[in-house]
């Protein structure tokens, strides 16, 4: 059943946001194809560092494609090749052997790299800041049943709600834009009843915080949708746009 | 004025013009092709609806600076988006592979875009800004498209028209919010289809003249 | 010393709502005046940081992760219960109370289980209010879900994942407080030990994990919500990063380490494949609502599992326990099938694993509605073991997954060391010897929202604190003692590798401190734990420098902390001469072979005193006292 395959990895070294980076070649041999893509990293770090070099640096931590953490562009694809994937649930039953992989980073301007393959991915959590909530406080609210949501509601909220915040979309945008992200926070909360009072203050202030950030502009070119590990739809993006007009020209939230 | 500002200022509202203004442009292609297209009916047919859209006067006029004001918050807002997006991304990937949602057309836009303000200047140049009191427009056309050279141009920038709007037309709808499962689908492909009509039906004109004469 | 668990007086229903009342009260404008430290932002953390800054308190929130929404909690797929009876099944608190209780095989405070139970319903309610996107019936109701220990449908879910919406619920209370300026974020610190001045706690020393400065933060109070411990066996469903240190650090500075050995091994995991694994797959519980765990009748039946016939096919938990069947709590299942494949009869390349089947659930609902309950899961099992769940059974095995242990706390859930609180997993209190499924999410977020914002007000205006800043000599000490300790460890150069020891200590707890335990076999590892340790300060090699990102050393700083707080695990387990839960000594078992507490020797919380590296820990007893459920041997027949 096990397989094992020897693959060649040019991986992007970079010791700090502050000095040019270059890839690295290794050679990692004898790697079964039941790992996973991670797993595959850990033995190729064990053994440099037996050998006395540095470890490759990637941020994971879940393992299971739900944190968020995990990432990187491999051979021009954010998180590898499968669909609906994050690089942690990437098997390396899906590569042969004699390939070569290359390894990126994210690459944007709103992601500074830290080291290797880990970046800071903080301005996500700048965009949340400036709105991505509901202002209830805690202790007030009435029964959970009080409010019914309709199947069908509840599924689109949770559809958007699914995203772990990892940044392939960023990564993937060809303009480095952050309206998946965005999109899909707006759009969770205005799908809810319980979101629509700040829906049009929220929609504004998301969108600013984001074009602040440095982020690039959504050219519809829905590649986000394809690499997002979560499979995020940008029907979130349209319906963004949707509540930044209303909230832009109709609403009288400044 | 700040919330106006704030808001056509934003990524989202600048999308919007460019929705709105492509949108519109759209429109306009639809309107010059079906004039255009009388050119198939002969060349009275033909002048006479080049006399009939000049009598409109003011009207034409009115038009004309729209359509003028519209180009420009068109491209000047694209070449921002396209300058603020170049800057999203200071260092590059060293490999770059397509997921499957990129397009011939929604690779290029900024590129099209370009390519199609130079032609358009260059095709006011040639059948606008001209002297037409000892001439017809038919005149006018039939000359221009009787060098190889001009029937090779107008083509080609028919053809990268479509390429735009193949990717401008949904994607203008997308950007105004006009998302839904069941008419997507159809909108991207009535994007297609605008395309041909666009690249088809202009692309044929210089091709058509330059037989004729 | 003496433990007390300041459990107010009165009938149990009225308990809480009496000490509420009883707790001083801070004044709403003095409340900015108190700085708080909240380490952790997983349910208990994150829940925590918020509701204290809505308070107005000015809070300081740290966490390993990159981002406060990647706490461990995130991983949570079941679901979490609350006493709604929304289904009309019969559930009331009381009932919610009793089944945690019971699951834990009676080895928790009735008082604290009580009030877990009892502001269960405001969570949700909480939740929703939140715009967490629970999954509904047609009717735009509340749907829920059956999980394993418990006779009624309580168990609200959001989809696969109900531990990340919470979570996000969470995080984006927190965000709201950051962006009143009232919680500062600390991401990428790693707390790395805690400050005590004159008993009180009162601040921590980080590592910022980015530049490897060593930072220290002073509060008037620390809340610890660091979760658990449950990597200590190296291959676990916890996150990589998932650790014991600060938990350990703070026993180490006089908090009382309670119950270590209760660690839950839970029943569906994807078996292991290979050395090379990192860590495990958890399978979520509710597949256990539709899936029939069986292994074959005969041992060494090697057939693929389409061609044995329903008549050479063991349902072991269906025939064992009618009336729970497949639904029977975590020990139980695990233990049974761990039983199984000691017997030969299990199935897979290596043997060790059993089969979970939705054949006849397909059949009897359809694809559809079990790819609309399930999908996820299965997709996820797909890509791991490129296995369809839908066309051949998955395979399971039990794995490391969650440690009820953890820090003693009083009601309060404040530590033996005033000024220190632990909440989540961190703590040891609500669980017992064993966990229900979706009860750990519940008492997170009970913790952070509906308890730490009243007791800590208790503890701030009721007992004086000296005025310290981050000069003070203790923290100085702190820095000086973390300081070093980082050096020594880069400085061991020897030759194998963090994860490689790591991984020897993993074997040794699970081979003898797992599933089931026995005395001599808990003697030998101690001993191996004391060996291999000795090796890691010797023969360990950490790579890099101090100042740098360094997950080489984050890593060796954890596995140190593991391998010292791994014999303390052991000793509690000898020590503790009953089977209960989780914890399962092969000496005390029942006829039909399971675990037989001792009520009268053993009836009681193990906590567990610091007394030097080279001094064995002092054992203090807190005596559980049980007036409203009579203690019985738990029985899912
Ligand atoms: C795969 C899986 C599925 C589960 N499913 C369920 C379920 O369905 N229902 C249920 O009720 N329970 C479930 N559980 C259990 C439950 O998820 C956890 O017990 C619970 O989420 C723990 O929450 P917590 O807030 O205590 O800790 P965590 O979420 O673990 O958070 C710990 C926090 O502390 C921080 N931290 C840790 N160490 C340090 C340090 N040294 N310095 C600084 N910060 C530190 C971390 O960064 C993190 O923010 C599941 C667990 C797993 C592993
Ligand atoms: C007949 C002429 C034109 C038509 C019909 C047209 C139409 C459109 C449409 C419909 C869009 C889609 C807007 C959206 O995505 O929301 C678009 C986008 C764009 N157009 Fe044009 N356009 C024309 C000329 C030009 C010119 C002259 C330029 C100039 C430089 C240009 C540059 C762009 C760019 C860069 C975009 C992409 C903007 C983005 O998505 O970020 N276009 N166009
Ligand atoms: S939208 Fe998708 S790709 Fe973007 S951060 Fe969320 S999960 Fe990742
Ligand atoms: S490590 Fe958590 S998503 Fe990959």
């Amino acid at each position: 059943m096990t397989k094992n395959i020897d693959i060649t990895l040019k991986i992007w070294r970079q010791k700090n946001a502050d000095v040019k980076g270059g890839f690295e070649t290794y050679h990692a041999s004898n790697i079964s194809i039941d790992m996973s893509f991670l797993e595959m990293i850990d033995v190729v770090n064990e053994q440099l560092t037996l050998d006395g070099k540095d470890p490759i640096a990637f941020d994971h931590d879940c393992r299971e494609g739900i944190c968020g953490m995990c990432g990187a562009v491999v051979n021009g694809r954010a998180h590898g090749p499968e669909k609906g994937t994050t690089l942690c649930q990437l098997h390396m039953r899906h590569f042969s052997s004699g390939d070569t992989i290359v390894i990126e980073p994210w690459r944007a301007k709103a992601f500074p790299i830290i080291k290797d393959l880990a970046v800071d991915r903080s301005a996500f959590d700048q965009i949340i800041v400036a709105g991505g909530y509901i202002s209830v406080n805690t202790g007030g609210a009435p029964d959970a049943n009080a409010i019914p949501i309709s199947q069908e509601i509840a599924e689109k909220a949770m559809d958007a709600a699914a995203c772990i915040g990892c940044g392939a979309c960023v990564a993937s945008c060809p303009n480095a834009s952050a309206m998946l992200f965005t999109g899909a926070k707006i759009s969770q909360f205005a799908l809810l009843p319980q979101g629509r009072p700040e829906a049009a203050l929220r929609a504004l202030a998301m969108v600013r915080k984001m074009d602040e950030l440095c982020f690039g502009n959504c050219g519809n070119e829905r590649e986000c949708e394809v690499e997002c590990p979560k499979e995020i739809s940008i029907s979130n993006i349209a319906r963004m746009n949707r509540e930044f007009f209303k909230a832009g020209l109709g609403s009288a939230v400044m | 004025m700040n919330w106006f500002t704030n808001t056509f200022g934003s990524s989202l509202g600048k999308k919007l013009m460019m929705a709105v203004t492509g949108l519109f442009f759209c429109v306009f292609l639809v309107l010059h092709l079906a004039g255009n297209l009388t050119i198939y009916m002969g060349k009275d047919v033909f002048n006479s609806y080049a006399e009939h859209l000049h009598s409109l006067g003011p009207l034409l006029t009115l038009a004309e600076w729209g359509l003028l004001i519209f180009a420009v918050i068109h491209i000047s807002s694209g070449l921002l988006l396209f300058y603020q997006n170049f800057k999203a991304r200071p260092e590059r990937y060293a490999v770059n592979k397509r997921a499957g949602g990129r397009t011939l057309g929604s690779a290029t836009m900024p590129y099209t875009g370009v390519i199609l303000l130079l032609f358009v200047i260059y095709h006011l140049f040639n059948f606008h800004f001209v002297d037409k009191t000892h001439t017809t427009i038919f005149q006018i056309v039939s000359n221009a498209f009787a060098q190889p050279s001009y029937v090779l141009i107008y083509t080609f920038a028919m053809i990268i028209a479509a390429v735009h709007v193949s990717h401008g037309f949904w994607s203008a709808f997308q950007t105004l919010g006009a998302n839904h499962p069941k008419y997507t689908p159809f909108l991207r492909g009535l994007s297609l289809v605008f395309s041909l009509i666009v690249g088809i039906g202009f692309g044929f004109i210089p091709v058509y003249v330059s037989l004729l004469v | 010393m003496q433990l007390d668990a300041k459990i107010p007086s009165g009938p149990l229903s009225d308990k809480w709502d009496k000490h509420r009342f009883e707790l001083k009260l801070v004044n709403p404008a003095n409340k900015r005046k108190y700085n708080i430290i909240v380490v952790g932002t997983g349910l208990a953390g994150g829940s925590a940081a918020a509701s204290l800054a809505e308070l107005g308190y000015y809070v300081k929130n740290f966490c390993v992760q990159d981002s406060p929404r990647r706490a461990h909690s995130i991983a949570a797929q079941g679901g979490i219960n609350a006493a709604k009876n929304y289904q009309n099944d019969g559930d009331s608190i009381w009932r919610l109370f009793y089944d945690t209780i019971k699951g834990g095989d009676f080895r928790a405070r009735e008082a604290n289980v009580h009030r877990l139970a009892q502001v269960s319903n405001h969570i949700i309610d909480h939740c929703v209010a939140q715009g967490i996107p629970f999954a509904r019936e047609y009717g735009g109701l509340l749907s829920n879900r059956s999980f394993g220990g418990a006779q009624v449908s309580r168990t609200f879910y959001a989809r696969g994942q109900t531990g990340q919406q919470l979570l996000l619920g969470a995080y984006s209370a927190l965000m709201r407080q950051v962006a009143a300026g009232l919680v500062t974020l600390f991401p990428r610190r790693e707390m790395l030990d805690l400050v005590v001045i004159n008993g009180q706690a009162r601040g921590i020393v980080v590592r910022n994990m980015i530049t490897g400065e060593i930072e220290s933060h002073a509060a008037d109070a620390v809340v610890m919500c660091t979760g658990g411990y449950a990597n200590v066996f190296y291959l676990s469903t916890n996150a990589m990063a998932s650790n014991v240190s600060a938990t350990f650090r703070a026993y180490k500075k006089g908090a009382f380490f309670a119950n270590p050995c209760y660690t839950q091994i839970h029943p569906t995991c994807i078996p292991v494949h290979g050395t090379y694994q990192s860590k495990l797959t958890l399978m979520s519980e509710s597949l256990r609502n539709d899936g029939r765990v069986w292994v074959p009748k005969t041992p060494g039946d090697k057939r693929p599992p389409n061609q044995i016939p329903e008549s050479e096919r063991d349902y072991y938990l269906e025939n064992k326990y009618p009336s729970f069947g497949n639904l029977v709590p975590r020990d139980v299942a695990s233990r049974n099938a761990k039983a199984q494949c000691d017997l030969g009869k299990g199935v897979g390349e290596t043997g060790f694993a059993v089969y979970l089947d939705f054949k006849d659930a397909i059949k009897r609902d359809g694809k559809d509605v079990i790819a609309q309950k399930y999908g996820n899961l299965f997709q996820m099992y797909e890509k791991i073991t490129a296995s369809n769940p839908y066309e051949a059974p998955m395979m399971i095995y039990p794995a490391s997954h969650y440690v009820m242990g953890g820090l003693w706390v009083d009601y309060n859930l404040m530590s033996n060391l005033p000024g220190l609180f632990v909440m989540g997993e961190a703590n040891f209190s609500d669980h017992g010897a064993n966990r229900l499924g979706a009860s750990a999410l519940m008492q997170g977020l009970a913790d952070g929202y509906f308890v730490i914002p009243y007791t800590i007000g208790g503890y701030l205006v009721g007992m004086d604190r000296p005025e310290v800043t981050t000069d003070h000599p203790a923290f100085k000490d702190a820095v000086h003692y973390v300081t070093e300790r980082i050096n020594k460890l880069l400085s061991i150069n020897g030759k194998r590798t963090v994860d490689d020891i790591h991984r020897q200590l993993g074997h040794i707890l699970w081979e003898y401190c797992g599933m089931s335990r026995s005395e001599e076999g808990l003697l030998k590892a101690r001993k191996l734990i004391q060996e291999l340790r000795g090796e890691f300060w010797e023969n360990a090699l950490v790579p890099g420098s101090s100042e740098d990102f360094n997950q080489s050393l984050e890593r060796a700083g954890r596995v140190a902390d593991f391998l010292e707080f791994a014999e303390l695990l052991v000793i509690d387990a000898f020590e503790r001469k009953e089977s209960c839960g989780a914890h399962f000594n092969d000496a005390y078992q029942t006829e039909e072979n399971e675990a037989k507490r001792d009520d009268e020797n053993f009836c009681h919380v193990a906590a567990w005193e610091y007394k030097g590296d080279d001094t064995a820990p002092e054992l203090h007893k807190e005596p559980l006292v049980f007036e409203n459920v009579e203690l019985t041997q738990r029985s899912y027949k």
